[in-house]
């Protein structure tokens, strides 16, 4: 329905439309709101979680919570920032259960090595990049290693760094903390990772 | 800087999260600090590393995410919310509504009557206090609703009374007392003549009963529809020789304007010739227009050896 009601929409509208008509309960005008942001939401479950069942969940539960909560939307900041709020809350919510669990079934050891089991992801492939090439396995899985070891708000802030691109200021305020705790957190995880993997590299 | 300050924001410095003041200051230790220079080459080595290691949900993923939103959402029914509250009579208000605000001279009429719908017409007695071996099948929403009353009030808005009927549905004998008494009441409905057709069509098979002959002999002197007068004088053909019915069958020869009925009352007075009758023959042949009516009207005064015209 998402698909087909989407592309059925003939009249192409800006955020703060599609978020009004939305709050009015224009199903198709949510539906277009998904679509503008659960790549980038499920990339960032995705990578903060390294579980595609996980990812799956807290897209679920983020865009349920937009759903039920959009009304209370009164635009006092970006939607963006907004749903990230909401989506880097319930990851770290995850990540700090799974640390109660102490649980990573993501990366597996086995005899060829480590594997991760995530089967319907896949992994981004510089093809024809030497750097990617010249990395082995064991590099690979040492950083999956370290990430998981990582607090969950140092992996949080490290995530959307590193591989969503965000500025530290921006993070404190999804994060609902200071840009400087943000970049406490942010050192301390590069620290960490350059202790571990300093002598690959 | 010293190097170990330098190594330690290296990563920031990478990220370009440093202060103008301390960007500047990396920057100059390692265009002087050769080992710091390799530690930010390494440095760099492992941001490649991590970003090698970035994911990329599939594209069947994002479709099965983007299916079970889609199904959850229609759990959680969409769009409901929005009409939560709004009712059958919220929907009617809010049409009304809708309506006056295109119209607003509707709000002057106050106290015409307008029928918005109209279904069965159920007879004007009330079957809640009858009893009787009847079956109720049970009570439908409102099936006729009719605007009493309209008044504007504040902020242009306009205050309606409806009044209500309700279908409910019986069934029994026609034996049955009750069902005679709501037959009775239908046939005298002044609203519906097809309803009072049908109910004189049922009571004329029951004339033995006072209460239904003189329902049959009310109809036949008064209801403004031939049809039903007709099938009054039916259910009276077995009475013909009763003196109170035929004193009405007399008076409809004279009054009725159908040529049918009269052709009908004549033919049923005639089978019973009394010598009272000539008086009203010869009256009505002074007044009848009607071929068939004058010919039958001469024929039966001839038979009962009387003139066709008064002296």
């Amino acid at each position: 329905m998402l698909q087909a009601t989407v592309a059925q929409a003939a009249v192409k509208m800006d955020e703060p439309e599609l978020i009004r008509a939305a709050q009015r309960g224009d199903q198709r005008a949510f539906e277009q709101l998904v679509r503008l942001y659960d790549q980038n939401v499920l990339r960032l479950a995705l990578n903060l979680l390294r579980s595609a069942e996980d990812a799956n969940d807290v897209y679920q539960e983020a865009f349920l919570r937009v759903y039920k909560n959009l009304h209370t939307f009164r635009f006092d900041c970006s939607f963006h920032t907004w749903l990230y709020r909401i989506v880097t809350n319930l990851c770290l919510d995850a990540l700090r259960k799974r640390r109660v669990r102490r649980e990573e079934n993501t990366v597996v050891e086995t005899s060829e090595g480590v594997l991760d089991r995530m089967d319907t992801v896949e992994e981004s492939r510089a093809h024809g990049d030497p750097q990617r090439q010249l990395l082995s396995r064991e590099l690979q899985a040492r950083i999956q290693k370290v990430l998981g070891e990582l607090t969950p708000r140092e992996r949080t802030v490290f995530e959307m760094r590193h591989y969503q691109g965000l500025r530290l200021r921006a993070i404190g305020e999804l994060l609902g903390t200071s840009e400087e705790a943000a970049k406490n957190c942010l050192f301390r995880a590069t620290q960490k990772m350059r202790a571990a993997l300093g002598d690959f590299v | 800087m010293k190097c170990e300050d330098a190594r330690d924001a290296l990563p920031l410095f990478l990220y370009g999260e440093l202060p103008f003041e301390d960007e500047e200051k990396v920057e100059l230790h390692i265009d002087e600090c050769a080992e710091c220079r390799t530690a930010l080459a390494k440095q760099q080595a492992l941001f490649q590393a991590i970003d090698a290691g970035r994911m990329v949900p599939s594209d069947e993923l994002l479709e099965d995410c983007r299916a079970e939103l889609n199904e959850r959402l229609g759990r959680e029914g969409f769009g409901e919310q929005h009409e939560q509250g709004a009712g059958f009579w919220d929907k009617l208000r809010q049409g009304f509504t809708i309506h006056f605000h295109f119209a607003p001279g509707w709000a002057q009429v106050g106290g015409a009557v307008a029928m918005l719908a109209l279904g069965f017409a159920a007879a004007r007695v009330s079957p809640g206090s009858l009893g009787g071996p009847w079956t109720t099948a049970g009570m439908a929403e409102p099936m006729t609703s009719r605007v009493r009353y309209v008044e504007p009030t504040e902020g242009g808005r306009v205050q309606i009374v409806l009044d209500e009927t309700r279908q409910r549905v019986l069934s029994g004998s026609i034996e049955d007392q009750s069902i005679q008494r709501l037959l009775l009441a239908a046939a005298k409905d002044p609203s519906d003549a097809g309803l009072r057709v049908e109910s004189v069509d049922l009571l004329k098979n029951r004339p033995q009963s006072a209460e239904v002959r003189g329902a049959l002999l009310y109809a036949l002197q008064h209801d403004p529809n031939a049809g039903v007068r007709l099938k009054a004088l039916d259910g009276l053909k077995e009475f013909a020789n009763d003196p109170e019915t035929r004193q009405t069958l007399t008076q409809v020869l004279l009054k009725d304007d159908n040529p049918g009925v009269r052709t009908e009352v004549i033919d049923l007075l005639i089978q019973h010739r009394t010598d009272s009758m000539v008086g009203v023959l010869q009256e009505l042949m002074g007044k009848e227009s009607n071929d068939y009516i004058r010919m039958r009207c001469r024929k039966a005064l001839s038979e009962m050896n009387a003139s066709v015209e008064t002296y």
